[in-house]
């Protein structure tokens, strides 16, 4: 009998993995100072912790942080989730909310050209908007711009974008930027919110679907 | 209902063909390990069935994720395909003989799909996209093959040459986890149908979790290494030897640390070199 041929020949074609960018927009205004910031700082690192348990969301899933106060900063560019080491957020200043989601939506669509370019795929990329308070030290125009933009890129699907509010955060303001309803965070939970976004972005790095990815119940906030 | 179970339900030939003539066929279907973790079933089916005039019928298809029972509407799916296709007369005089016939041939195919889709959701009271799934189809003879495809996930051929052929390539949209249904409103017009007229000596049918180690994204190119040894194993292993080997490579870690989707993997030796051993590169 001749000798039966082995499947462990079969090689894998190497393909990068797919990947599934989602941007941290963080006010890091002054009022965030003290506990908030620090219950938020915790929660970063729980994001980390619990998207590196599950080996293919750490390869899949890429961060970045921006965050927003006086000034804009890109504090992490997109790197994958066993890349990501949160560094410590400090508190201070204004909420110049709009340009941060302006600076953070050109970083969608660059990620997304990159990837384009060196034929990596990719599912649809989140923001995910944290804000104790409403814009302020920015013109109405950019703040405008911004919500435009949120909305034509919801309707073209070309992000998820999501707000979350902090304390006493504006949430009839957010209501007008954010197309989507905004979310109240109970207290300072920001520990339950960033396992829920690690486990929503686990399970639309593993789903397929036509439209949209049933995401787990919010045991974190309110809508 | 589980893998297992579905692949003893797909496993046996409906009546009417219990000869495979000739044909070497494989085909498994195998719980991924997100399906596990979240407690789903196996959401992708499949199906095939030699007719009595010698003309192989198979499909694939690949429940959605996010459907509460793309299980069944998988089952459903790739089934009706295959049986409406086991009825039509003169099917290789058809297909040969007129250029253009594939199309209304494999359109029917997979219109009787949808329609037992439908009817299922009907009868359980659910919407029709809560069996949303994708669907292949495959018709082969010794001298072409027809394919329809709705949605990702992909067949490929080899000829007698060992030169690889993308039958159709995945549909996704700008993201990767985001295809086309049987159930989506435009799947039957924007159905993939081709016929490919030659001597094929292999055949693979597979769902789109097996798609980045089968395949060279973005564009879909046929990965030699990895269906040469796939194809090479088809003809040269026993006939009813080879399920439980391809289940337990599906299994494996090393494709388990690749990727956690539910797999199906259907392969298939043509009559002519069901026996020769290919041992090519």
């Amino acid at each position: 009998m001749s000798e039966e041929p082995g499947l462990d020949e079969i090689e894998f074609a190497e393909n990068p993995e797919p990947r599934c960018p989602c941007v941290l927009l963080l006010d890091t205004s002054g009022s965030m100072s003290g506990a908030p910031i620090k219950a938020l700082n915790q929660g970063l690192q729980t994001f980390k912790d619990a998207l590196t348990q599950d080996t293919l969301a750490s390869r899949r899933v890429e961060i970045a942080i921006v965050t927003f106060d006086s000034k804009v900063n890109v504090v992490q560019d997109f790197v994958t989730a066993d890349q990501f080491d949160p560094t410590s957020l400090s508190a201070g200043g204004a909420t110049i909310m709009g340009t941060a989601i302006l600076k953070g939506l050109d970083m969608v669509q660059d990620r997304k050209e990159q990837y384009r370019k060196n034929g990596i795929t990719y599912y649809r990329p989140w923001v995910f908007m944290i804000t104790d308070g409403e814009p302020q030290g920015e013109s109405s125009e950019i703040i405008d711009q911004a919500s435009t933009r949120i909305a034509s890129e919801e309707e073209n699907k070309g992000v998820a974008f999501f707000a979350v509010g902090v304390e006493r955060a504006n949430m009839e303001r957010l209501k007008e930027i954010a197309a989507r309803e905004p979310v109240k965070l109970n207290g300072l939970d920001f520990s339950g919110m960033f396992v829920w976004l690690s486990t929503s972005m686990q399970r639309v790095s593993h789903s397929k679907v036509d439209e949209q990815v049933e995401l787990p119940p919010l045991g974190w906030g309110t809508v | 209902m589980s893998a297992t179970k579905s692949q003893d339900v797909v496993s046996i030939p409906p009546p009417g063909s219990d000869q495979s003539d000739g044909w070497k066929i494989s085909a498994t279907s195998v719980c991924g390990s997100s399906h596990e973790k979240l407690d789903l079933p196996c959401q992708d089916a499949h199906f095939w069935t030699v007719r009595s005039d010698g003309i192989l019928l198979a499909a694939v298809a690949d429940g959605a994720g996010s459907a509460k029972h793309s299980d069944v509407g998988a089952k459903i799916a790739s089934q009706a395909a295959v049986e409406t296709l086991c009825t039509e007369r003169n099917l290789a005089s058809k297909l040969h003989n007129k250029s253009e016939t594939f199309r209304p041939i494999l359109l029917k195919a997979l219109k009787a799909a949808l329609k037992a889709v439908k009817a299922e959701a009907k009868a359980r009271t659910v919407k029709n996209r809560d069996l949303a799934s994708t669907l292949i189809v495959v018709i082969a003879t010794p001298q072409l093959i027809a394919t329809a495809q709705i949605g990702d996930g992909a067949a490929v051929a080899s000829d007698q040459k060992d030169h690889l052929i993308a039958l159709t390539t995945p549909d996704s949209g700008e993201y990767i986890n985001q295809t086309t249904f049987l159930i989506s409103p435009k799947a039957l017009a924007t159905a993939q149908l081709h016929i490919w007229h030659g001597s094929p000596s292999h055949i693979a049918i597979f769902s789109d979790g097996l798609q980045m180690l089968a395949l060279t994204m973005p564009f879909g190119k046929p990965h030699q290494p990895f269906f040469s040894p796939l194809f090479r194993f088809v003809s040269n292993t026993e006939t009813g030897k080879t399920e439980e080997q391809l289940t337990s490579f599906l299994r494996s870690p090393r494709v388990r640390e690749r990727t956690d989707d539910d797999l199906t993997l259907m392969l298939v030796a043509l009559p002519d070199c069901a026996h020769a051993t290919t041992s090519q590169i």
